[in-house]
């Protein structure tokens, strides 16, 4: 699904997170929300997802979609927490089955088909087997699998990613990293993962938006934005040389 | 400094920290602990269960027979089964919307919570005598339609609120606070509604510390003197809850049933501190998962 976010602004008690960013998202798209600590990339990743609103005036859609107003549990987009935020006395079973027992009884499936759709879950992740164990039994690799399994499971058509691979060590977040292009490649699910590491976002990304002091800085692909930089925090940000 | 390194190693204690003790300040430290928790906590409950056994096992149990005595225990039990869920509730949604949102006045509240803590029990008594007390602001009203609150059980429940509402909610908002909504929005973001949130995730992360809370609450009620000896009247078998028949028997010089009945709420005491214990220490352990 396409993504629409027109003028959207947000300020927390007059200090401003976002200052009028517009994108547009195309169906299927990899893209990679980077910029410095304090940027605001993670604010507009939860805007999109309905975890904050926009100040008045600015506009989310999915699609043809106006979601503006919409809860995040009314918007089901698949959202992976930077620290994964796993429910931690629930077995990985329970967690990635979570969004299946938490729907109104007429909409529930029967329990053989939870486990069904569970146990496929658990094979897209690599994580077969592993179902009883409890989130802190898991490396931070496996609960990151876990988090992304838990947020497919919604059948969502956004996945939304914060720091995905922020706090794992570096062989396992290269593997990861290498894991999500393949994932998103099989899947062709909408997907925007925020980071500040720039090697992440152009290895990984169709298209990189940089976003500094609430403002969006340029958008392109990794090629376009490294040939062309906008402007000098651009340059800076990326270490090129200033004109 | 290799030499001072394998002397470490031989010495059979543990090398001291530059902020530690020397072993006789330490000693010294220890021992005036340990006896004055001897003198001023252990031997008076040992005095209670010496007291209570002084005529016999025999006259120990002839003073649970006493009808007065037996109403006290089951207003002091009635009391604790209305105050205790109350109080629980209101705990809960204190630290619920205390944790959950900011707003104007939360330090405040935040701090009104401790109220009932700093005030004398007396003086939680005496403020629902000045409002439903006969020449209180609904004194008159109530007596018109021939209403008690002052002098029978409503008001002893009252006072056992106001006693005892702190508990809970100041056991969870540290707790709550610490653990943070991130496992909240995730559940959201699943499609969960505020009511599947709460049951499924917030619950099972706060049970032990909401337990301490209610477990200190329940102590609380139970034990109550100063402000339910205010609004109680002491109307023998109908407004005596235990920590007033103690007193009524103590100065009637039934020392034997006193202590007897004492000896019970000092059990319950013991119980409530080992469940306490075992609250903390598991509540300690779900804050520790939740950093992980």
């Amino acid at each position: 699904m396409s993504i629409t976010i027109s003028n959207v602004s947000k300020s927390f008690s007059r200090y401003p997170a976002l200052n009028g960013v517009s994108i547009g998202i195309a169906t299927g798209e990899l893209i990679a929300l980077l910029g410095p600590s304090g940027s605001g990339k993670t604010t507009l990743l939860r805007l999109i997802a309905g975890l904050e609103f926009p100040d008045n005036g600015g506009t989310v859609s999915f699609g043809e979609r106006d979601v503006t107003s919409l809860s995040a549990y009314k918007r089901r987009a698949g959202f992976v927490f930077q620290h994964y935020a796993l429910f931690a006395h629930m077995s990985v079973f329970e967690n990635i089955a979570f969004a299946f027992r938490v729907l109104p009884r007429r909409k529930r499936p029967p329990e053989s088909a939870i486990r069904e759709r569970v146990d496929t879950l658990l094979d897209a992740v690599q994580l077969a087997g592993y179902e009883k164990r409890l989130p802190s039994q898991l490396s931070g690799g496996q609960r990151q699998r876990v988090a992304f399994a838990r947020a497919l499971a919604i059948e969502p058509e956004v996945l939304l990613l914060d720091e995905p691979f922020g706090a794992l060590d570096a062989k396992v977040r290269k593997d990861l990293r290498r894991w999500l292009r393949e994932f998103h490649h099989r899947i062709q699910l909408t997907t925007i993962f925020v980071t500040h590491d720039q090697d992440e976002a152009f290895e990984v990304a169709d298209r990189v938006v940089l976003i500094d002091q609430g403002v969006l800085q340029q958008s392109g692909t990794p090629h376009a934005v490294r040939s062309n930089p906008a402007n000098d925090f651009v340059r800076d940000f990326l270490d090129l040389p200033h004109k | 400094m290799a030499g001072a390194s394998t002397l470490y190693l031989r010495s059979s204690t543990p090398p001291r920290r530059a902020t530690a003790e020397s072993p006789v300040a330490r000693a010294v430290l220890i021992g005036i602990a340990l006896v004055f928790l001897g003198l001023f906590l252990f031997l008076p409950l040992v005095v209670v269960f010496q007291e209570a056994f002084s005529k016999g096992a025999a006259a120990f149990f002839q003073a649970f027979q006493d009808p007065f005595t037996r109403s006290a225990i089951w207003l002091t039990l009635l009391v604790a089964v209305i105050v205790v869920p109350l109080n629980t509730l209101f705990g809960l949604a204190a630290a619920w919307s205390l944790t959950r949102f900011r707003f104007r006045g939360r330090s405040f509240l935040v701090t009104l919570i401790d109220l009932p803590l700093w005030v004398s029990p007396v003086i939680g008594g005496l403020i629902y005598m000045l409002v439903f007390g006969a020449r209180g602001w609904f004194g008159p009203w109530l007596r018109e339609n021939d209403i008690r609150i002052i002098f029978a059980v409503p008001g002893i429940v009252l006072a056992t609120v106001f006693v005892t509402f702190p508990f809970v909610a100041r056991g969870l908002i540290p707790l709550m606070e610490a653990q943070g909504l991130k496992e909240e929005e995730a559940a959201l973001t699943l499609g969960a509604n505020g009511w599947q949130i709460f049951r499924r995730v917030t619950l099972p992360k706060i049970k032990w510390g909401l337990l301490y809370g209610v477990i200190l609450c329940n102590a609380r009620a139970m034990g109550e003197f100063g402000a339910v000896s205010v609004v109680s009247g002491h109307i023998r078998g109908k407004t005596t809850t235990m920590p007033l028949q103690i007193e009524i028997l103590y100065n009637e010089y039934q020392f034997a049933a006193a202590f007897a009945v004492a000896s019970l709420l000092a059990l319950l005491a013991i119980v409530t501190l080992f469940l306490k214990t075992y609250a903390e220490w598991r509540a300690d352990r779900q804050l520790r998962e939740a950093s992980l």
